[in-house]
């Protein structure tokens, strides 16, 4: 069991603040992503579990126990490495059984061959990362990770060198794989699709200040800001403020309905993708995105909001 | 025509090296004479004295050379044999000592001009009258004085400075033509050097230091020549003759004469000679160039000339003899051990005789050139053959441009490194005698590596060089990469504020030339007046004696050569630091590694590519490194800390110009560092140099 909490968890670097009074705790098991555009402080927060950054203020504790001056040797936690950071002058074998060898663990070569099955490296344990594909790469990242068992997985925008199609691919094995080892996971990522398909919760921070913390049900459907709501979903949401005033309407492109309606709008541009389109439309001077199955329409059509959302323009704060 | 014919027959080339005063001096003369000649013209060429000898030796067999020339008399007998200079009638009134200087095989060689000799210096307002023997020189050395100050100083360990002693008890370095280092009266001597050094002068003195007391008031008198007079400053000083000894012979100091000698005959060039060194022109070079004249019948006003011009008169000419420079060496040996007390004068004395038989040895007998002749014959055949096959499975056509754009560095290369490498191993099959070349195959080799003529571990062997030279490179290489890499290491945390400042300080020393900072270590380490010493004083501890023992010694040359060698080694350091991405060792730490556990298996991995091949080539650079073992031990004790250079530079140069057998050495050096880099590459597995 291994729980992680952020008490109160502030970094600066000099007069800049990056981190403010961070407040979290990640279950045993749970699935953490934490997402937000870059420089909002995503990486430094996981870089300060790993230990990597030390914390200006704050308590951090990982199963309950104050890790801010330890050692990151000893906090017992694995990070894949946005670049993988694989030992180049060490082959796969070697890469992976680093951190055990180091403390002579007596499983070594067993826990090693258990990861390699597990992730399909067998084939490739004695070369060397120079050998590899990116995709390889990134796996042997991560079964240099699983091989120790740690407390905790960190997870540093692992898939972001990939491309989309491999991306998808690992993007599932990752799921599956803490599925199976159910270890206490926080991953990093701008993307908020990866964030949406991997995470039990979602943390959104932003500036360095949390937004929102929850389920990727919670956050699409409930979100508490503006920002939040623009950053979660896709396609993103669309924001109309000269509907009602002093409020900003949030509506998602798929909770729009087109044909009849209060509102008016103008077709612009249309995205064919298929199965279901983009239907740009000009909406009393303001940009609407709908998105349409089927034949999409042309010119003038009438529409309505089935679902939206209420922001106060000022602060962005959900208006309920 | 005729005119154009006489014209040239009434020029006279006169060669010199003289400067400033002196030089102005010799062309006044000339001047002079001229106005009593004025059918011929004197034409003084000024020469840079470095490179007089050896123009003179390829000019004048040539018929390029001047019709006089003025040197110092210590080549006589090797420029007599050799037909460089031709003997003239002995000059009356010139002083007797300078003529026996200028005699050789019973004939005069030349007009004596000046003298040089040592003398004593005296500091007027320490010392009232000069001791004028020795019983006065005990008595005066004998009172009491303040700390730090000394009654006498002058370099005690230098054979130069010995000989006064030695020919004052009767002794001198030949016994009629042979070598006699070890007689009786040499270990009297030796004896009065011992208690010199032990009781009365500074330890480890060297010229500069003896200088600098002088001029500080802190040595009431100091033994030197002439050379050290434009030095003094500040110090009411008067110069004396040495005391006479207790033998009632006076101490005698080695004589320098400067002769004006004639290498094309003529009788206007025999009366210009003889007349340079007349009472005429002796006045103006003493008036004017302030020299030190060979003659008894010139008084100066100053008294400091006539001092000198005094000791002139009993000193003892430098012997020419070709065995005189096979002497030096062993004689400053047993007197570096002698002052240390390491040795009784006795055993000094037999040492210094026993070293001389070694360095002295008689040149290998001429080997039948036959067989090598036939081996290059057949290497040069076999070469030939071979690089005409290449020729012909090398498309060179297409590259000619290419080959064009070499063909400089090609050319420079053939120039700097091939042609001299080649020159050097012929020469290491050859040995010098007199003026002619032996051909002595092999046996140079051979006599260095199966250390022939002295026992495997005697200092001089190769054997025992090559260990110190081993250990000497292995030392310093890994204290320069261990330090080098530790300062990289260091320059790379963040912590560290002010990092460009601390780089650029730490690559100062790499930047200062070595022979400077050599000296300033030397004297770092000077026993009684070295930094180092006085810090240990300060600490509590015994001063070392650095140089009297291996270790000592060792560890102040390591010391320095560390110091100008860690530079190197943080440079490359840094640089491949900067290709190491940071998230290995971050990935690392969270791994579960330690700062050391990162390092070995992280970095210095990473490292080991740009390291490598510095390494190699600081192991070389250290191997060859001939300044700091030169100039900071140079070679002490006893020659057990010099390097295969070292060693090499000594046989070549100071004993007695065994140019064979150092260019065997070279040879041999060439082939170990070979050898190594073969070796360093199967290490590597890579190719790297």
């Amino acid at each position: 069991m291994a729980t992680l909490d952020f008490v109160g968890v502030e970094k600066s670097y000099g007069a800049v603040r990056v981190l403010h009074r961070v407040d979290l705790s990640v279950a045993d098991g749970e699935f953490l992503v934490l997402v937000g555009p870059s420089g909002c402080g995503k990486s430094t927060l996981l870089r300060s579990i790993a230990g990597l950054e030390e914390i200006s203020s704050g308590e951090l504790r990982i199963d309950g126990k104050r890790v801010n001056d330890m050692a990151p040797a000893d906090r017992d936690v694995a990070m894949v490495f946005q670049s993988y950071a694989l030992y180049p002058h060490m082959t796969v074998r070697e890469n992976m059984a680093f951190a055990l060898r180091l403390k002579k663990h007596p499983e070594t070569d067993s826990r090693v061959a258990e990861a390699a099955k597990m992730l399909g490296l067998e084939p490739l344990l004695e070369r060397l990362p120079k050998e590899l594909s990116g995709g390889q790469r990134q796996r042997v990242a991560m079964g240099r990770a699983i091989v120790r068992r740690p407390k905790v997985f960190l997870f540093d925008e692992p898939l972001s060198n990939l491309d989309a199609a491999l991306r998808q691919q690992l993007r599932v094995e990752i799921k599956r794989l803490q599925t199976t080892l159910r270890t206490t996971t926080v991953y990093v990522t701008h993307d908020q699709i990866e964030a949406m398909t991997l995470a039990d919760r979602i943390v959104v921070l932003q500036g360095g200040v949390l937004q929102q913390v929850g389920s990727p049900d919670e956050l699409y459907n409930d979100p508490t800001n503006r920002f939040v709501a623009g950053f979660i979903g896709s396609p993103t949401m669309n924001f109309l403020e000269k509907i009602e005033a002093g409020v900003v309407i949030g509506v998602r492109p798929n909770d729009v309905v087109l044909g009849a309606g209060p509102l008016r709008g103008q077709v612009e541009v249309v995205e064919r993708m298929g199965f279901e389109s983009m239907v740009h439309l000009r909406v009393g001077g303001e940009a609407l995105v709908v998105r349409v199955e089927g034949e999409p329409p042309r010119g003038e059509v009438q529409l309505r909001l089935e679902r939206f959302y209420r922001f106060d323009p000022a602060t962005g704060a959900r208006l309920r | 025509m005729l005119l154009l014919t006489t014209a040239w027959a009434g020029e006279i080339t006169l060669w010199h090296a003289y400067r400033a005063e002196e030089k102005l001096a010799i062309e006044q003369a000339c001047t002079v004479w001229q106005t009593t000649h004025p059918g011929t013209t004197v034409l003084p060429v000024a020469v840079p004295y470095e490179g007089l000898a050896s123009k003179l030796e390829a000019a004048i067999p040539r018929g390029n050379g001047p019709d006089l020339f003025i040197f110092a008399h210590e080549r006589v007998a090797a420029w007599s044999e050799g037909g460089i200079i031709l003997p003239v009638e002995a000059l009356d009134g010139a002083m007797g000592s300078a003529t026996t200087a200028l005699t050789w095989e019973r004939k005069t060689w030349g007009w004596p001009l000046s003298v040089k000799s040592l003398a004593l210096f005296y500091n007027k307002k320490l010392v009232e009258t000069p001791p004028g023997n020795e019983a006065a020189l005990w008595e005066l050395v004998g009172r009491p004085k303040p700390e730090g100050q000394f009654w006498l100083a002058y370099e005690v360990a230098s054979a130069y400075h010995a000989a006064p002693w030695m020919h004052g008890y009767g002794g001198g370095v030949f016994s009629g033509e042979k070598v006699l280092l070890d007689r009786p009266e040499n270990v009297l001597a030796l004896a009065m050097i011992q208690k010199l050094a032990s009781e009365v002068v500074p330890q480890e003195p060297t010229g500069a230091l003896v200088t600098q007391l002088f001029n500080e008031g802190r040595a009431a008198m100091v033994i030197n020549g002439p050379w050290m007079l434009g030095e003094i400053s500040g110090v009411d000083y008067g110069v004396a003759s040495l005391p006479v000894l207790s033998s009632g012979l006076p101490a005698a100091p080695y004589l320098s004469v400067e002769a004006a000698f004639l290498s094309r005959d003529s009788t206007e060039a025999r009366e210009l000679g003889a007349w340079l060194a007349g009472p005429e022109a002796a006045k103006i070079r003493q008036d004017v160039g302030r020299q030190i004249v060979a003659r008894d019948d010139v008084e100066s006003d100053d008294p400091v000339l006539n001092a000198f011009r005094k000791q002139a008169t009993v000193a003892v000419p430098m012997p020419v003899r070709s065995e005189m420079g096979q002497t030096w060496e062993p004689l400053a040996r047993s007197l570096r051990r002698l002052t240390r007390g390491a040795v009784t004068p006795e055993v000094a004395a037999a040492e210094a005789q026993s070293t001389y038989a070694i360095l002295s040895r008689p040149v290998p007998p001429a080997a039948a050139p036959w067989p090598y002749v036939g081996l290059l014959v057949a290497v040069l055949v076999a070469a030939a053959v071979w690089f005409i096959r290449e020729l012909r499975s090398v498309k060179i056509r297409p590259w000619s441009f290419a080959y064009l754009y070499v063909a400089p560095a090609f050319g420079a290369m053939t120039l700097l490194t091939v042609l001299p490498f080649v020159v050097g191993a012929t020469i290491s099959l050859f040995e010098q005698e007199g003026q002619g070349w032996t051909f002595v195959g092999i046996s140079n080799f051979l006599d260095i590596l199966l250390a022939r003529d002295f026992p495997l571990s005697s200092p001089l062997s190769f054997v025992s060089t090559l260990a110190v030279t081993i250990l000497w490179t292995v030392s310093n290489v890994i204290l320069h990469v261990g330090i080098g890499v530790a300062l990289a290491m260091m320059l790379r945390e963040p912590w560290v504020k002010m990092r460009g400042a601390f780089r650029a300080l730490l690559i100062l020393p790499w930047a200062i030339p070595s022979y400077i900072t050599a000296l300033i270590w030397k004297n770092l380490f000077h026993q009684q007046f070295g930094a180092i010493n006085a810090l240990l004083k300060l600490l509590g501890a015994e001063p070392v004696s650095w140089f009297a023992n291996f270790s000592t010694a060792f560890a102040a040359n390591l010391t320095t050569n560390t110091w100008l060698g860690f530079p190197f080694m943080m440079v490359v350091t840094l640089g491949a630091l900067q290709s190491i991405p940071r998230d290995l060792e971050e990935a690392a730490e969270v791994d579960g590694a330690g700062a050391w556990d990162r390092f070995r298996h992280v970095t210095l991995p990473l490292l080991k590519p740009a390291l490598l091949p510095a390494v190699i080539l600081g192991s070389v650079w250290t191997f060859n490194m001939f300044n700091i073992i030169y100039l900071v031990s140079g070679g002490e004790p006893d020659g057990t800390t010099d390097v295969l250079v070292s060693q090499a530079y000594r046989w070549a140069f100071t004993r007695g110009h065994r140019y064979g057998y150092a260019a065997a050495y070279a040879v041999i050096i060439f082939g170990v560092l070979v050898i190594y880099g073969r070796l360093a590459n199967r290490l590597a597995g890579k190719k790297v140099v």
